[in-house]
């Protein structure tokens, strides 16, 4: 078992139970133990519009508490905390904001240490599990399943940081896709934003970026949409029906966390996945797949 | 420089120009030729007229006062792509990071939400706490039912620090 920390997040841990859910009951199949860090804290990204310092604060906090559980590997699982994570890493680069945020760590007691590696959902089980090994481990391979990925934006770009997967052409979350028997499509709209950030000023617009991206799914008659990042997923899944209103189209697509799909194929139970949380149709999808 | 931005007859304030390019270490923005990638792939663009190319000239040539109070800067949607696409690492997505933090510090009009969810984090340490979300069989769910571990609030220290780190500022 190869032993890995995880920061959550405030959205994981706040509403998206699915996948922390089935995080936690598919990685101890492929040989991953997932361990807590010792506190829940914010990671700093809605922060950074207010004040940039705190938000790196906040992250660089995050690597100190996950430098005490004295593991080598981080898995956060949120795309937005895995951006503000990286970036505030690339700014700790500069000795005097380094010096200053040290200074507020040590009065808590705490380190920071620039070893860590931090890894996403994708790029753990794409890079360090490996596609062979995740296959060897499947106990009811997908069949006649095809889907459309979509990644999110802030762990493909911007590549200068260091990225999980590429920022134009990313192939990643379709290889673990394939990898589980399924078939992927490539289509024009694969990059599009979810629009989630905008729900902090701008609701409606962040409801209609969603809902313009679920129509070009919907479009291309596959069973469903896989994501990686919880905002996506609250976009995209829990928010379907108002961003179906708001660009006039009847939606009907179902959406699922990648891990939900991966737990499927390793023999998990539905339940066990989150899959009762879900709030898109997802009952056509896994019709298909328990047929 | 004899330019006057003819919408608002406001002249040039090239000290507010290089207060916000102190803030940008390293993000090249003089550097901006107008090639407009940013702003042919933003996805704000099409739904609010977000126009990252005219904030970088604005900022360049000197107008910088009235952007930290202009609902523009918060239409960004921050998905990344004017800093991935631009050819000069001009970075229009720090420059409007830069401007909204302006406008927190000058008590400008800010989003109620970001201000709440500082408070949140000061009081709970996350931005959002967790909720009772239904199943779609509209059964009320929480983390205890789901079998999910209890969430860890921070030590008392946090609190203290944090609100340091809200004081302090980048440069």
């Amino acid at each position: 078992m190869l032993k890995v920390a995880v920061f959550w997040g405030c959205c994981i841990q706040s509403n998206q139970y699915a996948y922390e859910m089935s995080l936690r009951e598919t990685f101890p199949h492929l040989g991953v133990e997932l361990v807590d860090l010792n506190e829940a804290i914010c990671c700093g990204d809605p922060v950074k519009s207010v004040n940039d310092f705190a938000a790196d604060f906040l992250a660089i906090r995050v690597l100190a508490l996950a430098d005490q559980t004295g593991l080598e590997n981080l898995l956060v699982p949120c795309n937005r905390c895995h951006f503000t994570i990286s970036e505030a890493r690339e700014t700790m680069r500069n000795p005097k904001i380094a010096g200053k945020i040290e200074e507020l760590l040590r009065e808590e007691g705490l380190e920071y240490n620039p070893g860590i590696r931090v890894w996403h959902t994708i790029d753990m089980l794409h890079d360090l599990v490996g596609l062979e090994k995740l296959k060897k481990a499947l106990k009811r391979p997908l069949k006649d399943v095809k889907v459309a990925s979509h990644v999110g934006c802030q762990i493909i770009r911007y590549s200068d940081l260091g990225r999980v997967d590429d920022a134009e052409n990313p192939q990643k979350l379709d290889d673990l896709i394939r990898a589980l028997g399924a078939e992927t499509v490539e289509y024009a709209e694969k990059l599009d934003c979810c629009g989630a950030a905008l729900t902090r000023s701008h609701p409606d617009s962040a409801l209609s970026l969603a809902g313009s991206k679920l129509k070009a799914v919907q479009a291309l008659k596959v069973g469903g949409m896989v994501v990686s990042c919880p905002d996506c997923q609250l976009m995209f899944d829990a928010k379907q029906k108002n961003a179906g209103t708001t660009v006039g189209a009847k939606l009907s697509v179902p959406v699922v966390y990648y891990t939900q799909l991966l737990g499927l194929a390793l023999g998990i139970d539905q339940d066990k996945l989150g899959l009762n949380l879900n709030q898109s149709p997802v009952d056509q999808l896994l019709s298909k797949i328990s047929a | 420089m004899g330019v006057t931005d003819l919408m608002s007859m406001a002249k040039p304030n090239l000290e507010s120009r290089n207060k916000i390019l102190s803030r940008l270490r390293g993000k090249e923005l003089v550097n901006c030729f107008q090639c407009l990638k940013c702003t042919s792939g933003c996805t704000a663009l099409k739904l609010l007229e977000l126009k990252p190319h005219e904030i970088v000239k604005l900022v360049n040539l000197g107008f910088v006062d009235e952007l930290p109070s202009s609902d523009i800067i918060w239409t960004c949607v921050t998905c990344l792509k004017c800093v991935q696409r631009c050819p000069q690492k001009a970075s229009p997505y720090h420059l409007i990071i830069a401007l909204r933090n302006q406008a927190v510090e000058k008590e400008a009009k800010v989003p109620e939400t970001y201000m709440k969810i500082v408070s949140s984090i000061l009081e709970t340490g996350l931005a959002e706490t967790p909720q009772k979300i239904v199943t779609r069989k509209m059964e009320t769910v929480d983390r205890e039912c789901l079998k999910l571990p209890k969430v860890r609030p921070p030590k008392e220290s946090f609190q203290a620090c944090f609100m340091k780190a809200m004081e302090g500022k980048k440069c």
